[in-house]
C-alpha cells in the first residue's frame, strides 16, 4: 500500500479547492496552472508529459512536480474552470476520466491518453478522450459544474458532454436518445449508457453551451 | 443596519434592510433590485483626481452609487457584483484593507477609498502599480470570481498572482519566479507573488485569468 | 412527478422522479442523466401534438424549438436536468394560476401545466430580457432556471428590479420601464441606468447576477471570433 497524503476540498460544489499536505521530501503531481498558492518550502519542477496524444487532447504538454523540501508543506490547488473537485485512492485499479478532469495524483499513478475513436467523439459535440489513470496511490480530479456519483447497476444513461469519470469495469456505448426523430430534434445529441457494475461521477453542467454563450462578448478579429 | 450575504459562494449578493435615514455605498451598477422608495445618487469617487486614478489605476468605477432611506420604515436593497462568486465582509475601526482591483462591493458611509502607489514588482505581475485601500470606521463588503479563504500567514507565503484577492497593509508582497527559469515558463505558473509578515490574506479558489484560459481551449 | 433541487445556487440540478408510467416535459437540450428505460418523443408543443408555430414562437422566447416528453417505465425513474449556464433552479406549484418567465428560464413541467408565448409590451426591450416571455399556467409543477441565486421579493406597491435580474413574476403584477435614481443623470451615471418597478401585489422571484456583466468582464479576455 501506498502512502496516503492529508488532505481537504473546500468551496465545493461551485469552486472546489484542493489543500494538500506534502510530508517531507514527497512529491505530488499537478497539472500545469493549477497552483493557487503554497508554502515557500515547496520546489516545482516542470516536466514534459509523455505521449503524442497529449497534442490533440488540449491539455498542456507539462506536468509539475511539487516536493515538500526538509519540511512538511502545504499547496493549495485551484482548477481552472468552474466547478467541482473530488477525489479517490486507486489501489491498484483503474478509472476513465474526461480529458481535462485531471489535477493531482501522487507519484504511483500512471496516466494515459485513450482516444474514443472518430464515430464516439465526432457525434458527441465533444472531444471525447478519455485519460486512463491506473496505479495506486491518490487521485483529484475536477468538472464543469457540481458532481454526484452514480453506483450503477444495469443500466444507466449519461449525456456525453456530463461525464466526469467512470470506473475501469463498466461496459459503456454510445447511443441516441429516443427514436430517430428525437436523434436529431431533441437538442440531446448522444448519450453514453452505461452498464454493468461500478461508479460513474457526472457534472451538472456542460461546457458547449457556457462557449455558445459567451461568443458575443468576444472581441472581434480585425483585419 | 440588518445584512447578510446569501448564495455564496456561487453567486454572493447582499440582502440589506437599512433604517430610517440609513445608507449605503456601492460600486456603480451594483444594485439588484431595491425598494422604489429609496433615494439612488451617483457621486464621483473620491474627488475629481482620485476618482481618475481608481478607474485608470485600479480598475475601479468612476461614480460610486449611494443609496439612502429618507423614509420612515425599513426598506430593502440587494446588492451584488458584475461575475459570480464569494463575498466577505470586513468591520474596520479606524483600520485598514488592501484590495485587489476591481474587489470592491459596497462600503457604510466611514469608510474612504484611496489608491496607493503599490511598487514596481506589481507591474511585472499584471496586477497594476496601485492598489486600492479602504479605511477608516465601518463596514466594507468585497467580493471575487470564485470562493474566497483566508490564510494566516507566518512568515511567508506564496500566491499565484491572480488569486489573491485581500492582505493586510503591513504584509510586503515580492513578484518572484515560480520555479526555475525554464519552469516558470512552462508550467503555466508564470510569476507568483511571495508574501513576507505576519498577517492575513483571502484568495479566491478561482480568477477570471484562468476561466478565460480554460474557455479559449475550446475556441 | 416529484421534482429536488440539488447544488444550487451556483450548480444547480432538478431531479425529477417520476411515477410509474408518468409523462413529463422538459426543454430540449436540459437531460444529464436518466434511468435506463426511459421512453422519450420530441414534438413542438405538448406531448403528441404540437406546429411549427408553437415552435418558432418558443425559439423566439429563447426557448429550444423542441420540446421532449419524458415517460416512465412501469416500475417509475428518474430523470435529472440541469440549465446550460452556472445558476439556480426553482420548482413552483401551480395552483390554476399562471406565473409570466423570462425567456430563457423555463426547463420542465408536469402534464397540467401549458407554456405559451407571452408579450408584454415594447419595454420589453429595455427590459434586459429578452422581448418574448413566456406564459406557464395550469395546475402541476413548472421548473425554472436563473443565472444566479434566486430570491423571491413579495412586492406590496412598488418595487425596483434592475434590468436583467427577472426571473419570474405572478400575473397580477406589472413592470414599468424607469430611471433608478430621482435624476436621469444620476441613473446613468450610478451605472443602473434604466430599471424595471414593479407594481401591485404579488411575487417576483429575482436573480442575483445578470449574465451580461460576467459576459463584459470575461469577454476581452477570450480568442477573438471571425
Amino acid at each position: 500500500m501506498s502512502m496516503k497524503f492529508e488532505f481537504s476540498l473546500d468551496k465545493k460544489p461551485d469552486y472546489g479547492f484542493i489543500t494538500v499536505k506534502i510530508p517531507a521530501g514527497q512529491t505530488l503531481k499537478v497539472e500545469a496552472s493549477a497552483m493557487a498558492s503554497m508554502d515557500t518550502n515547496v520546489i516545482m519542477k516542470t516536466k514534459m508529459k509523455g505521449g503524442l496524444g497529449r497534442l490533440l487532447t488540449g491539455e498542456s504538454l507539462f506536468i509539475n512536480e511539487f516536493t515538500a523540501e526538509k519540511a512538511p508543506g502545504e499547496i493549495c490547488l485551484a482548477p481552472s474552470s468552474p466547478g467541482d473537485v473530488d477525489h479517490i485512492y486507486l489501489d491498484n485499479d483503474t478509472i476513465f476520466m474526461q480529458n481535462s478532469a485531471f489535477v493531482a495524483s501522487a507519484m504511483g499513478i500512471e496516466t494515459a491518453t485513450k482516444w474514443q475513436g472518430l464515430t464516439k467523439g465526432f457525434f458527441s459535440g465533444e472531444k471525447l478522450f478519455l485519460i486512463k489513470c491506473s496505479g495506486t496511490g491518490d487521485l483529484w480530479f475536477n468538472s464543469y459544474g457540481g458532481i454526484f456519483s452514480v453506483d450503477v447497476d444495469g443500466d444507466y444513461v449519461v449525456d456525453t458532454g456530463h461525464i466526469v469519470a467512470f470506473t475501469g469495469g463498466l461496459e459503456y456505448k454510445i447511443s441516441k436518445v429516443g427514436g430517430y426523430k428525437s436523434l436529431f430534434l431533441s437538442g440531446e445529441g448522444l448519450v453514453c449508457k452505461f452498464s454493468g457494475k461500478g461508479k460513474i461521477w457526472v457534472q451538472t453542467r456542460k461546457v458547449s453551451p457556457m462557449v455558445s454563450f459567451f461568443w458575443p462578448f468576444r472581441p472581434q478579429k480585425s483585419n | 443596519m440588518k445584512w447578510s450575504i446569501e448564495g455564496a459562494p456561487a453567486f454572493a449578493h447582499i440582502q440589506m434592510e437599512l433604517a430610517p435615514g440609513e445608507s449605503i455605498v456601492t460600486e456603480s451598477g451594483a444594485m439588484a433590485s431595491m425598494s422604489a422608495e429609496l433615494d439612488m445618487k451617483a457621486n464621483m469617487n473620491g474627488n475629481l483626481f482620485s476618482a481618475l486614478a481608481k478607474k485608470f489605476l485600479s480598475g475601479e468605477s468612476f461614480f460610486i452609487s449611494t443609496f439612502t432611506n429618507g423614509t420612515t420604515s425599513p426598506k430593502k436593497i440587494t446588492i451584488t457584483q458584475g461575475t459570480p462568486g464569494d463575498m466577505r465582509a470586513v468591520d474596520l475601526k479606524d483600520g485598514s484593507v488592501c484590495l485587489q482591483p476591481g474587489a470592491y462591493i459596497a462600503s457604510t458611509e466611514g469608510i474612504k477609498l484611496r489608491t496607493r502607489f503599490a511598487g514596481f514588482g506589481s507591474l511585472i505581475a499584471r496586477e497594476g502599480l496601485f492598489r486600492l485601500e479602504a479605511e477608516g470606521t465601518g463596514t466594507v463588503w468585497y467580493g471575487a470570481y470564485g470562493g474566497m479563504i483566508e490564510k494566516e500567514v507566518k512568515g511567508s507565503y506564496i500566491v499565484d498572482t491572480a488569486h489573491l484577492v485581500s492582505y493586510d497593509r503591513h504584509l510586503k508582497l515580492k513578484t518572484q519566479l515560480s520555479g526555475d527559469l525554464i519552469s516558470s515558463l512552462t508550467s503555466g505558473e508564470g510569476f507568483v507573488t511571495r508574501i513576507e509578515g505576519n498577517g492575513k490574506i483571502v484568495i479566491q479558489t478561482r480568477s477570471v485569468h484562468g476561466l478565460a484560459g480554460w474557455i479559449n481551449r475550446y475556441l | 412527478m416529484n421534482v429536488k433541487i440539488e447544488m444550487g445556487p451556483g450548480s444547480a440540478i432538478a431531479k425529477v422522479a417520476l411515477a410509474p408510467n408518468e409523462t413529463f416535459t422538459a426543454e430540449g437540450g436540459s437531460m444529464v442523466a436518466m434511468s435506463g428505460n426511459m421512453s422519450i418523443e420530441t414534438t413542438t408543443h405538448k406531448k403528441g401534438k404540437g406546429s411549427i408555430a408553437s415552435g418558432l414562437k418558443r425559439m423566439f422566447s429563447g426557448e429550444g424549438f423542441f420540446m421532449n416528453h419524458y415517460t416512465a417505465s412501469a416500475n417509475g425513474g428518474e430523470v435529472i436536468l440541469s440549465s446550460s449556464l452556472p445558476g439556480d433552479m426553482m420548482v413552483k406549484e401551480l395552483q390554476n394560476e399562471k406565473l409570466v418567465v423570462q425567456g430563457g428560464s423555463y426547463v420542465a413541467s408536469s402534464t397540467g401545466v401549458d407554456i405559451d408565448f407571452e408579450w408584454q409590451g415594447m419595454k420589453s426591450v429595455f427590459s434586459g430580457e429578452s422581448i418574448f416571455w413566456l406564459g406557464v399556467r395550469g395546475t402541476g409543477s413548472v421548473v425554472l432556471n436563473s443565472f444566479g441565486a434566486i430570491y423571491p421579493i413579495e412586492v406590496d406597491g412598488e418595487y425596483v428590479v434592475d434590468t436583467g435580474h427577472i426571473v419570474a413574476f405572478t400575473e397580477n403584477l406589472s413592470f414599468t420601464i424607469s430611471k433608478a435614481g430621482k435624476s436621469i443623470l444620476s441613473s446613468f451615471l450610478g451605472g443602473e441606468g434604466l430599471v424595471c418597478k414593479f407594481k401591485g401585489t404579488g411575487t417576483v422571484w429575482c436573480q442575483s447576477h445578470n449574465p451580461q456583466g460576467f459576459g463584459q468582464a470575461v469577454g476581452p479576455k477570450l480568442k477573438p471570433r471571425s
